[in-house]
């Protein structure tokens, strides 16, 4: 045979497995491909139940959290709250949180948020959506951030369809955690300590969670809209410049004059905390560790052979076994003891707390009733506002006594401390003004405490209940249209509050 | 003279394509990165999702790669040679799917040389555990029982997870 005839014959009888084995090569490869991709979920999807089809495991305790189902009035729990928040939404209605399930339903449902009867009415601006929803992103992303912090509460109400579930926390396309709200990113860049952009996954892991547990509040900011109308929004900004501490913060406001609102019976410029849970935290053996919030939150369990991190966002002590113990040997009852008792203390110094702030408002309403000067009363006012921004700061985020148990009594401490300086300075008043012995009404229970500050409760309620029958219900039927309602976030959810008598949806549909 | 002229060019273009054909077979199997000490290049097919994912999600991925556990390291010349064998068996096993309907499990082979490993980088907590073994059990004439670090530390760093579907969303394209 010739050479060139063999060459080829050989060629050829090496091309055909060469073939075959690269035939076989992009099968595998095109299997690892198909099993590594992440599923297509549309950008800032905001109905979890679509990103549930394929984390089903994440989605399914993430609906757990519909457990945590109890409504606590805190008001009639702690009447003194009333007095304290006189003029202010929270003084209408306050309840202990409940899962994540429910933010969106409770938001709307408070008496705080009030009855709109259009886009234009109601007592709360738009940023009180803020936290409330998956659909804030993706509605900030459509029409631009300040456009979103203009306006009444109402306005973005056919908009705001589904509660804080998987699109506040993840990328659509990696899964991996992401800060979806930009003001958390301008708040640690002005803090400064860790800026947004140096953030670990294990920053992440607690970052996710700070974009709404975190103090803020509504800076006013002008901007002009496209068609050149100049338009104020209230954008939430997070009080870091100076630090995360009471006191930092304290001078933040300070320094700008800021008022959330003016007390209805002492007349103080007063600050309303929101619940800062992240700052707090940071201070404790936990934050100060690294650990994140997600490690004792949203611990890893197992399924079978599988393991996921749980969704269903809780107290450790509700799963010790996959939360503490994973990093302290102890006895689990041991354990739950000393948390009751660091608790325990929290209350005791925060109830002394609340019943010095409520009589310093009322005996300042008392002493301005009698004729007092705004001199007299400007240093004691002063106090008053700091001493209930401390209590406020101190124990709004509801963890802290846990997060930060040192931290929390020191602040706590020094609210009763300038309470007290308050209501020192007002003995002097009241005495001048033949009053020495004024005694504070009685604030004992949330009724007497609400007739006290003046506050036209049945009121409120009819007007609640006229929105939920209306207005509410023509929202619902347009974001059906938008196609924004996700049935699987409503269905079976049951009507509770602290105003009404519970009632299944329904029965609400029904009426 | 047209015919064999002919043929001469066909067996030229034939070893091009010969050429060209193995070329390409290096581009799609990235054979190059088989010379490299990448975790990822263990995940170049599916098979080893878990195993990596696992080891992903585990404290030895800030110390250990894959070949620094499941290869010998007290040679060169041994480390290829494990690699090249454990290499061929790997795509022989990948390309005939002789693997299919079994748990993947490390040879006896590779079990001693990751034993060794572990020992190696272990070796101050390890050493007078050794020194007692030897002493109080016994078990045959080499002084050795054959007992593992992992017949105790089970879960170190794979865990027990053996099927793909146990390590669901680990990988993704934050790996790939």
């Amino acid at each position: 045979m010739k050479r060139s005839t063999l060459l080829t014959f050989v060629s050829v009888a090496a091309i055909v497995p060469i073939a075959l084995l690269a035939i076989s090569i992009n099968e595998n490869k095109a299997e690892q491909k198909e099993l590594a991709t992440v599923p297509p979920i549309k950008k800032l999807e905001s109905r979890s139940s679509e990103w549930g089809k394929h984390y089903r495991r994440q989605y399914d305790s993430y609906m757990q959290t519909r457990k945590s189902d109890k409504i606590k009035d805190m008001l009639q729990d702690s009447p003194a709250l009333v007095v304290l928040w006189a003029g202010y939404g929270f003084s209408k209605d306050y309840n202990a949180p409940r899962g994540h399930y429910y933010m969106l339903e409770d938001n709307i449902n408070t008496l705080r948020t009030g009855g709109p009867v259009d886009a234009i009415t109601g007592p709360m601006p738009t940023a009180c959506w803020t936290c409330k929803s998956t659909d804030v992103p993706r509605l900030i992303d459509k029409i631009g951030e300040m456009d979103y912090f203009t306006g009444k509460w109402a306005r973005h109400g056919s908009e705001i369809a589904n509660p804080v579930g998987c699109g506040d926390c993840h990328d659509n396309e990696t899964m991996r955690l992401t800060i979806t709200r930009d003001f958390l990113k301008r708040g640690l860049d002005a803090e400064g300590s860790l800026k947004a952009a140096d953030a670990t996954h294990q920053d992440m892991r607690s970052l996710v969670c700070a974009q709404c547990h975190s103090e803020y509040y509504f800076k006013k900011t002008e901007w002009t809209d496209k068609n050149g109308e100049k338009k104020t929004a209230g954008v939430v900004t997070f009080p870091w410049d100076n630090g995360f501490s009471a006191e930092a913060m304290e001078t933040y406001y300070d320094d700008i004059s800021f008022v959330d609102w003016t007390h209805k019976v002492s007349k103080t410029p007063m600050l309303k905390a929101q619940h800062p849970g992240y700052e707090i935290f940071k201070t404790g053996a936990h934050g100060l560790n690294n650990v994140a919030c997600a490690d004792c939150h949203m611990p890893y369990v197992r399924e079978g052979g599988v393991k996921y991190s749980s969704h269903n966002v809780s107290s450790p002590l509700e799963q010790m076994a996959s939360t503490c113990m994973n990093c302290h040997n102890e006895e689990e009852k041991a354990f739950k003891d000393r948390v009751a008792r660091k608790l325990e203390r929290k209350t005791e110094l925060n109830k002394t707390a609340m019943d010095v702030i409520a009589k310093a408002h009322l005996e300042a309403g008392k002493a301005w009733e009698l004729g007092a000067t705004e001199a007299e009363m400007k240093d004691i006012l002063q106090d008053i506002r700091h001493a209930q921004w401390r209590w406020d700061y101190s124990i709004a985020s509801h963890g802290s006594f846990f997060h930060a148990p040192e931290e929390t009594l020191r602040i706590l401490g020094s609210a009763i401390n300038k309470g007290q300086d308050a209501r020192v300075k007002l003995r002097a008043v009241l005495a001048k003004y033949n009053a020495g012995d004024f005694t504070a009404p009685d604030f004992s229970t949330k009724e007497k405490a609400q007739e006290v500050v003046g506050l036209p409760y049945q009121k409120l309620v009819d007007e609640k209940m006229t929105f939920l029958d209306g207005l509410r219900k023509e929202w619902i039927e347009q974001q059906k249209q938008k196609g924004l309602y996700d049935p699987a976030a409503w269905e079976g959810l049951v009507f509770n509050t602290s105003y009404a008598p519970a009632r299944t949806s329904a029965e609400v549909v029904k009426k | 003279m047209e015919t064999k002229n002919m043929m001469k060019y066909v067996s030229i273009l034939s070893v091009f394509a010969v050429v060209g054909m193995f070329a390409y077979l290096v581009h799609a199997s990235k054979l190059f990165s088989y010379l490299t000490e990448d975790p990822k290049v263990c995940i170049n097919c599916h098979t080893m999702n878990t195993q990596y994912a696992t080891w992903q999600h585990s404290s030895h991925r800030e110390r250990a790669t894959c070949v620094e556990c499941h290869l010998p390291q007290e040679s060169l010349f041994n480390k290829l040679l494990a690699k090249s064998r454990d290499g061929f068996k790997h795509s022989y096993a990948m390309t005939f799917r002789t693997y299919e309907g079994q748990e993947i499990s490390a040879s006896e082979s590779a079990q001693e040389r990751i034993q060794a490993n572990c020992i190696a980088c272990h070796r101050e907590i390890v050493s007078q555990i050794m020194a007692n073994a030897k002493l109080y059990e016994v078990k045959d004439d080499s002084g050795q029982i054959d007992r593992k670090c992992w017949s105790c530390h089970r879960f170190v760093p794979h865990g027990r997870a053996r099927g793909l579907n146990a390590t669901p969303d680990n990988l993704g394209v934050k790996e790939i």
